[in-house]
């Protein structure tokens, strides 16, 4: 069994892990995600998914990176303002239609990852999920 | 010279659209372009505006299969939101149900697998065995498709007579050793058309994060019953059985061994079905401020909903649903590299895809 209590100090973050509502969450104030991925992918964690969700009160789009460690679900949790996060598909291919979907939904850039459709079909309007009055 | 071949959104075997493009060069596929969202519906942004009693309703129509793992799925992450643990004879109700549900994909299954291959007496076979556990799922809920069986707490009916699912189950056990394993195990023919074909290796599987039974017939061991077990699981025995091969027949004889260890614990769960209620709460459940995760082992792999709730509406304010097949099939075009032109519409079939769980 892989010893998670070293990741946050891996990733340069003072948030500890919390046990909440089904997965073991760390969300830091800022979140290195290539780090993250870079060190789950490391200790041998199969990454499931990303939940990305529009946030009412600052309007940052929050991005919940999902894993799967021995049986055990790690949530990571990332806000971005402008939009714009790397891409994690190059250290992880199963990574590569989640992040064109969450684009088609959300609008959310994934710096490194060109954007290819995936639900959507091509040359029509994405942002399927971003609420009417903000799209 | 290479050419491209379009396949699809009809597919030549199953009854839901998406596309490939296939890049041959003579018999042999170079490499392959999947293109989805053909039965995209917009369920989550629809979910984002219903409440959380209609949300259960309207996540069952996620797909016509597996239809009780979508709201299994919704239900545990709502109870863990709203910290509500059902009663003990409702979480053996839901792995009966969860049960019954894989047996019947995965018979379908091997008799749409026995289709693709000309192999039409299996099929015939198949779904009169797949018919009896329809018939004990109608028995139950009343229904064929959307069970409807899962609430908030608890489940909406009682198995009042286990005695007869238990029939079902004997005599399902019986038919698949004595039809579909063999012939799985052992068919020239069939073997012939599978051995070697569509291979997925272990790494690759890792790599793409690949679920269920295409994860375990690739040696990946992974089945979240047994790994983060739910409902009653932790008090089930069983196997979770892996083939290391990770080829079209690896996933047929994955499936076949699965629905032994299926009606393994269908046993355990009928005869040690606890007393008492099954219903949980009357009330109305308050959902408070959150998000709550749940993961389900479906007949193709593992489910995750992801629920928010601001604890101030009663509609949730995001549900994520991440399906089986979503994550199974971007490896398809792995597993169609270098393979023959005619064995394509097999090695596509050979992931149990649903189109409609991947679109949503």
């Amino acid at each position: 069994m892989s010893d998670i209590s070293t990741i946050p100090t891996e990733l340069g973050v003072a948030e500890e892990w919390q046990l909440l509502n089904g997965s073991l969450w760390l969300a830091p104030e800022s979140l290195d995600i290539r780090g993250m991925a870079t060190t789950m992918l490391a200790r041998g964690a199969r990454f499931i998914t990303i939940t990305a969700m529009q946030l009412p009160e600052d309007e940052a789009t929050r991005l919940d990176y999902h894993w799967d460690l021995n049986g055990e679900l790690l949530t990571f949790t990332s806000k971005t303002a402008d939009k714009v996060v790397p891409s994690i598909c190059d250290l992880c291919p199963a990574a590569d239609w989640i992040e064109r979907e969450i684009h088609e939904y959300f609008t959310v850039d994934f710096e490194g990852h060109e954007y290819e459709p995936l639900l959507v079909r091509e040359g029509e309007p994405v942002g399927v999920l971003v609420p009417e009055e903000d799209a | 010279m290479s050419y491209r071949i379009p396949m699809g959104p009809y597919h030549p075997a199953l009854e839901e659209p998406y596309k490939l493009n296939l890049i041959c060069d003579g018999e042999r596929v170079r490499d392959a372009e999947l293109r989805i969202g053909f039965n995209f519906r917009g369920i989550e942004y629809l979910a984002e505006r219903r409440n959380f009693v209609q949300v259960i309703a309207l996540m069952e129509r996620v797909c016509g299969i597996c239809s009780n793992v979508h709201t299994l799925s919704v239900c545990q992450a709502l109870e863990r939101l709203a910290e509500i643990e059902p009663p003990p004879r409702a979480l053996y109700i839901r792995v009966i149900i969860a049960e019954l549900e894989r047996l019947h994909s995965h018979v379908l299954w091997a008799g749409i697998a026995g289709k693709v291959m000309g192999f039409k007496t299996m099929f015939m076979t198949c779904f009169l065995l797949r018919e009896k556990v329809m018939e004990a799922l109608e028995k139950i809920s009343g229904n064929r498709v959307n069970y409807a069986m899962n609430r908030v707490g608890g489940v909406n009916r009682d198995i009042a007579q286990p005695d007869s699912v238990l029939a079902v189950v004997d005599f399902l056990e019986r038919e698949v050793n004595r039809v579909i394993i063999p012939v799985f195990a052992s068919n020239r023919t069939l073997l012939q058309r599978c051995a070697g074909v569509g291979v997925l290796t272990q790494e690759q599987a890792k790599a793409y994060g690949v679920v269920g039974p295409v994860a375990r017939a690739s040696g990946v061991p992974q089945d979240i019953r047994r790994a983060a077990p739910y409902a009653a699981y932790s008090d089930m025995k069983f196997e979770v059985p892996v083939h290391t091969s990770g080829d079209v027949r690896a996933r047929l004889v994955v499936r076949a061994l699965e629905t032994l260890e299926s009606c393994r614990i269908l046993r355990q769960a009928l005869k040690n079905l606890p007393a008492g209620d099954w219903w949980g709460p009357t009330e109305e459940v308050e959902v408070p401020q959150g998000t709550g995760i749940s993961r389900v082992e479906g007949p193709r792999g593992e489910v995750l909903y992801s629920v928010t709730a601001d604890g101030e509406n009663d509609t949730p304010r995001r549900v994520k649903v991440r399906t089986p097949t979503y994550a199974n099939m971007p490896a398809i075009r792995l597993m169609l590299k270098g393979a023959r032109l005619a064995d394509a519409p097999l090695i596509q079939a050979s992931i149990d895809p649903c189109y409609s769980c991947t679109d949503r």
